[in-house]
């Protein structure tokens, strides 16, 4: 018993991992009023990007820098035309989408990709502990890249100037704009940083969690981390919190049935969603979306 | 026509004035909107822009901030030709401006909101320190820490100021900052500028259409007219006569000018103007005359928890106009909202003839004869994507209409009729609304709303941001309407627009009528107390 | 101290304005050229690198979607779901509501046309019409959820649709493998799906093979674009839904309820894309599989964003887009993989919206240059 919830433990964990990089980049996004749909491209072209970027150079660690340099250049291009040219972002997000799902088919077709997968690391001492201690503390070493990053997105949004310019953008842009900031600038950095840490994700998906690259690799899994942003109330805890539950949802899905469990794996499959939209009914009054949340700014409109 | 400051700013001869204008000119289009405008304000003065809405005043302050580029012309701070770009160059040059609506983000405390546009670490304790330091300097108490949500009107004006005085700036504009604020407010507004001028030594250029405002707060007032600068005066040397005839520059109906003007001590006791033409055009209105239409009892809504009408009653009268009084965000809004359906009431009712009105349900208030000119009308008004035929039918699309299909013809003829007998001037019925100038959008929302012959007209600020001749076009047609038996009800956060036009008048404070009085018989002093909220 | 500027007179106003339109309409045909051939370019290397040509390519293309009768009719089988996906996009966006969840409405509407077409027993054009129908409904029904959400409790309809669409393949996948719901009946049961449905409820096509045949659905495609139209412009309800959706406050005010109307709306948006699943069942696959949309519901929305949210102008492009579906299968024969039509799909699209938007930016840059060089011009 106490060894199958280990396993899930680590399979969860497992599981959450690619989602809490791309969340935290989703985070500072919604933070500043987007909803950055094209996350699942960024987060599949990175996925790709790291085991092309690794089959080319032979080191995954590059593959990785080949990840993360893939979603950033998806939110250039999203970011240059919803953010610069001003065209609808949800419809350029779903277009990137289509995109990179299109591409990355084709060239996995096209091209001859192996295999590359990031070592383990396991911290000595930590990783006896029972039950928490594999899970945690013997990872794919790129995992315990969360301890620095999540104080570190944390300090920025709240310690920086930057930050505080993204949290006021998100709520009220005309008042930021008539102080003189460049709004869409701002919004375009912080896609740009979303893409970096959605390709990241995704290049810990393919390097690091699974070691190559299938059609459709991420599978939706970039919504699932905007529902995560969503569920955990626009807060980093929530969004960390949310993106271990779905990863967990994850892992039950895989592990009960093997361990004899029926459990409707359709409904575990779309507990994201449907826990995301239960969160913005339920939290709708407490936990408030940032008040200028997916709106396009325009200036001269108050 | 450049006119010599006739009472010539007085610094002394050494010193360069702080701020000085040469010859300022800006084109839009055909339109001259400053037309060699020359000016000169020197330290530690109060300095008062006058003039109508239009006049230029917005022009110029827009050319001083860098929003907008002159044509021609120079701009000196301290003896030295400037440029000034964009608003950052403004603020770099320690020029700052107070907005007339406010750029605070409401979600973030008074300290983010003031560090908000500046460069390196946010420091909160040196923010939290500053702001209590300025406003212990000059008056300005608020808490560093509070949310901007949970403030008040006027606090959240401090805050805004303490974001100006922040950047230590030589010139303050501020823009019609009292439009929002009791008059209690505004006295203390007008004590803290003067600490900013005489005690710190900066210069502050105020800007209002208000003659009663320059007259206190101000020590040289220069007044523009179309484009130009008209006069300059020493405040203390004119008076009100005098900066009305100058402002408006030809004689008008008194009671237009003297609300197009701000004067409100000739609208409440005419003879204090010593102008013979000055007599009360409103006759007193019988009040066992006319029937009551609507009747509001006892009325409550609330938004998210907060407050909007807190037992509101109200009585009109068919062919009366009834201004209701009141500073704004004291529930006018929410009761406009109500009689255009917008809003659901808690408690209380909302009759028409003694008939029971469903409050909240999409046109209930329409079709029971409630036409409504909203304040916002380019927002809420009418659809600026629309041709103004279009904007004519918005709320009678079914009486055009044949089966379902919608009658060009008819919306034609239903159009034509309206321009020609509103005078409204469009290139053509099919131009989009958009390209209408703002007192034409105000006609074709006048004439929408009276083409379906209300029982009720609600008109708020009717007048606002309106020229001269549209403001006595709009006082001709408001009056025609009542004579016709139309019960009116004019909301207004300006005493002049409510005193020129109404019969009675009432007063909201905190979403409740705190009193109400006739016309005939209003005492400034007691409007005054009861637009603070003291019963009087 | 110079006056930069010279009053222009009303004479040379025109002819700069006149000259400037037509250098307008020649910048605008000129960015639309650059940026397809780049779109273009980038498809054919692409196709290089699969080692094909793609002059080949675009042979390969031809052939499968325009080359004889019964490629065009394939053409016109491919494009007709996506009109019907963006008209109802169109009459969502009229009432300023942008759905995304059209791919799950879609799905969705197919579920519940199997489980009509499965379960009721009567005469065969009768089941076809009420399949359809409990499509739409179902459709309908999905889009209900995000409208409800939106006006209950203010859930942006873009989330929600775009979460729903999710949950909507979970549902459907849930129905193909219940034994008790929709899963295929007999013994050796391999993949997830239905029975087929009665072949008399199918349906029906137009014209014989070899020559010209068509699903009868790009008729009833067609004639939905041309009254979706009709309703939009011409008549009350649509003027009150372009009211609302240019303006929602002034809407209000004039009496339109915006929670009826925009639910509606989204409704009747998520109707058309019910029915149209209900029509890929009885039309196409005839019998429920989780993969029964193709992605028309995505699709369907970059044909609206292409045709500016015009029904009529999505004939067109809906077409286009249909022969590129239709190549693509023939592609596959050629050796380059059939991904390569959703890429060059996708790229052709932002390729499309990129010279208005670019051309809007640049005015806008121009304009508040001048300001710039005015405010040093009025120095010199």
């Amino acid at each position: 018993m106490i060894e199958s919830i280990a396993l899930i433990l680590a399979s969860s964990l497992r599981l959450a991992t690619p989602l809490m990089f791309a969340g935290l980049g989703e985070y500072m996004a919604e933070k500043a009023g987007m909803i950055n749909i094209s996350i699942e491209g960024m987060m599949l072209a990175g996925a790709f990007s790291a085991i092309l970027g690794a089959t080319v150079t032979g080191s995954p660690v590059l593959g990785l820098v080949f990840g993360i340099l893939a979603g950033v250049l998806i939110a250039f291009v999203h970011a240059t035309f919803s953010y610069r040219l001003t065209v609808n972002t949800y419809v350029i997000g779903l277009t990137l989408n289509l995109l990179v799902l299109g591409l990355t088919s084709f060239l996995l077709d096209a091209l001859d990709l192996g295999s590359a997968q990031l070592s383990k690391f396991e911290i000595p001492l930590l990783s006896d502990l029972p039950i928490v201690g594999q899970a945690v503390f013997n990872q794919r070493w790129p995992a315990y890249l969360l301890w620095i990053l999540i104080p570190a997105v944390w300090f920025v949004m709240y310690r920086t100037r930057w930050g505080l310019d993204m949290r006021a953008i998100g709520e009220n842009p005309s008042a930021v704009d008539a102080t003189g900031i460049d709004v869409l600038k701002r919004q375009r950095q912080g896609l740009l940083i979303a893409g970096a840490f959605a390709g990241l994700g995704g290049a810990y998906l393919s390097v690091a969690e699974v070691g190559l690259f299938n059609q459709n690799m991420t599978a939706a899994r970039g919504y699932v981390v905007i529902a995560a942003v969503i569920f955990g109330g626009w807060t980093i805890k929530g969004t960390i919190a949310g993106c271990l539950l779905f990863g967990a949802a994850d892992a039950m899905r895989l592990a009960l049935p093997a361990l004899g469990f029926t459990f409707n794996a359709q409904l575990l499959i779309a507990s994201p969603y449907i826990l995301a939209l239960v969160a913005m009914v339920v939290f709708a009054r407490r936990s408030r979306a940032p008040a200028a949340y997916g709106q396009p700014f325009v200036r001269g409109l108050a | 026509m450049s006119t010599q400051p006739t009472g010539a700013p007085a610094h002394s001869a050494g010193a360069p004035a702080s701020v000085e204008l040469r010859g300022i000119t800006k084109r839009y289009g055909s339109i001259v909107a400053c037309d060699d405008v020359s000016l000169s304000v020197s330290r530690g003065e109060i300095h008062g822009l006058l003039g109508q809405n239009g006049a230029g005043k917005s022009t110029l302050v827009k050319i001083l901030i860098g929003l907008a580029q002159r044509d021609a012309g120079e701009i000196l701070l301290d003896g030295r030709s400037v440029e000034i770009p964009d608003p950052l160059a403004a603020s770099t040059l320690g020029i700052a401006m107070v907005h007339q609506h406010f750029s605070l983000v409401n979600e973030l405390s008074v300290w983010e909101n003031v560090t908000l546009g500046e460069v390196g670490r946010p420091d909160a304790q040196r923010t939290r320190e500053l702001v209590r330091s300025i406003g212990a300097r000059y008056g300005l108490d608020v808490d560093p820490d509070a949310r901007v949500e949970d403030l008040s009107t006027g606090e959240r004006q401090r805050v805004e100021i303490i974001k100006c005085l922040r950047r230590d700036p030589s010139l303050l504009i501020l823009d019609e900052p009292t439009s929002v604020l009791t008059l209690a407010e505004s006295r203390e507004l007008f004590t803290v500028l003067r600490r900013v001028a005489q005690d710190e030594g900066k210069t502050v250029i105020l800007i209002s259409h208000k003659l009663d405002e320059i007259l206190t707060a101000t020590d040289h007032v220069t007044i523009m007219r179309s484009g130009r600068v008209v006069a300059q005066r020493v405040t203390a040397e004119t008076d009100e006569r005098e900066l009305a005839r100058e402002m408006v520059g030809r004689e008008l109906s008194k009671w237009v000018a003297a609300s197009a003007l701000g004067d409100l001590d000739a609208l409440v006791d005419p003879s204090l103007s010593s102008d013979p033409a000055m007599l009360a055009p409103v006759e007193p209105i019988h009040e066992d005359e006319f029937p009551f239409r609507l009747r509001i009892t006892d009325a409550y809504a609330s938004r998210d928890g907060r407050p909007l009408l807190q037992g509101l009653s109200l009585d009109l009268r068919a062919g009366e106009i009834l201004g209701l009084a009141g500073v704004e965000g004291n529930g006018q809004q929410a009761l406009g909202d109500l009689l255009s359906s917008l809003i659901e009431l808690d408690s209380g009712t909302v009759e028409m003839d003694d008939v029971v009105l469903p409050t909240g349900k999409p046109g209930a208030m329409h079709r029971a004869g409630i036409g409504v000119i909203p304040e916002d009308r380019h927002q809420s008004g009418c659809v600026l994507d629309m041709s103004v035929a279009e904007n004519l039918v918005m709320s009678t699309v079914g009486s055009v209409a044949r089966r379902g299909f919608v009658s060009r013809k008819a919306i034609r003829a239903n159009a034509e009729r309206l321009i020609e007998q509103f005078e409204i001037s469009t290139p053509s019925p099919d131009t989009p609304m958009r390209q209408l100038s703002g007192g034409n959008q105000q006609k074709v929302v006048l004439a929408r709303e009276l083409s379906l012959n209300p029982k009720v007209l609600v008109a708020a600020y009717p007048t606002r941001g309106l020229d001269v001749g549209a403001i006595e076009y709009m006082t001709e047609r408001l009056h025609d309407a009542a004579n016709s038996g139309i019960a009116v009800l004019l909301i207004s956060t300006e005493l002049e627009e409510i005193l020129t036009l109404s019969h009675h008048i009432a007063v909201i404070h905190r979403g409740a009528i705190v009193g109400q009085m006739r016309r005939v018989d209003v005492d400034a002093e007691r409007l005054g107390l009861m637009m603070g909220g003291q019963e009087a | 101290m110079t006056i930069t500027s010279t009053p222009p007179t009303p004479a040379n106003t025109r002819a700069v304005a006149q000259t400037s339109r037509w250098s307008q309409v020649l910048t605008t045909l000129l960015l639309y050229v650059v940026s397809i051939s780049v779109a273009l370019l980038i498809a054919g290397l692409l196709v290089s690198l699969t080692g094909a040509s793609p002059w080949e390519a675009v042979q390969a293309i031809f052939q499968g979607s325009l080359s004889d009768a019964a490629a065009l009719g394939l053409s016109l089988d491919k494009a007709a779901p996506l009109l019907i996906v963006a008209v109802g996009t169109c009459i969502a966006t009229s009432a300023g509501l942008f759905s995304i969840g059209q791919e799950g409405q879609v799905v969705i509407g197919a579920t519940v046309g199997a489980m009509v077409a499965i379960y009721l027993h009567g005469p065969g054009p009768l089941i076809l019409v009420v399949t359809l129908m409990g499509a739409a409904l179902g459709g309908a029904a999905w889009a209900a959820v995000a409208a409800l959400l939106y006006y209950w409790r203010g859930v942006p309809v873009v989330i929600s649709t775009l979460l729903l669409v999710y949950i909507a393949y979970q549902v459907v996948f849930y129905a193909v493998t219940q034994p008790w719901l929709l899963q295929e009946s007999g013994q050796n049961v391999a993949s997830p799906q239905s029975d087929i449905i009665r072949n008399d409820a199918w349906l029906p096509r137009i014209g014989e093979y070899p020559g010209l045949n068509f699903s009868s659905l790009v008729v009833i495609a067609v004639l939905l674009a041309v009254g979706a139209r009709i309703v939009l412009n011409r008549t009350t309800w649509g003027f009150r839904l372009r009211m609302l959706g240019l303006n929602p406050k002034a809407a209000r005010r004039a009496g339109v309820s915006a929670v009826l109307l925009g639910s509606l709306a989204l409704m009747i948006s998520g109707a058309f894309a019910g029915f149209l699943g209900g029509a890929l069942l009885t039309g196409g696959s005839h019998r429920l599989q989780p993969g029964i949309s193709e992605n028309v519901g995505w699709d369907g929305l970059l044909v609206a964003l292409v045709a500016r949210n015009n029904p009529i102008l999505a004939i067109p492009v809906a077409f286009f887009f249909g022969v590129l579906r239709a190549g693509g299968g023939f592609l596959a024969s050629t050796g380059v993989p059939r991904y390569i039509v959703d890429v060059v799909t996708a790229i052709l699209v932002l390729a499309i919206v990129f010279p208005p938007a670019y051309q809007y930016l640049r005015r806008e840059i121009r304009a508040r240059r001048l300001a710039r060089a005015l405010a040093t011009g009025g120095a010199a």
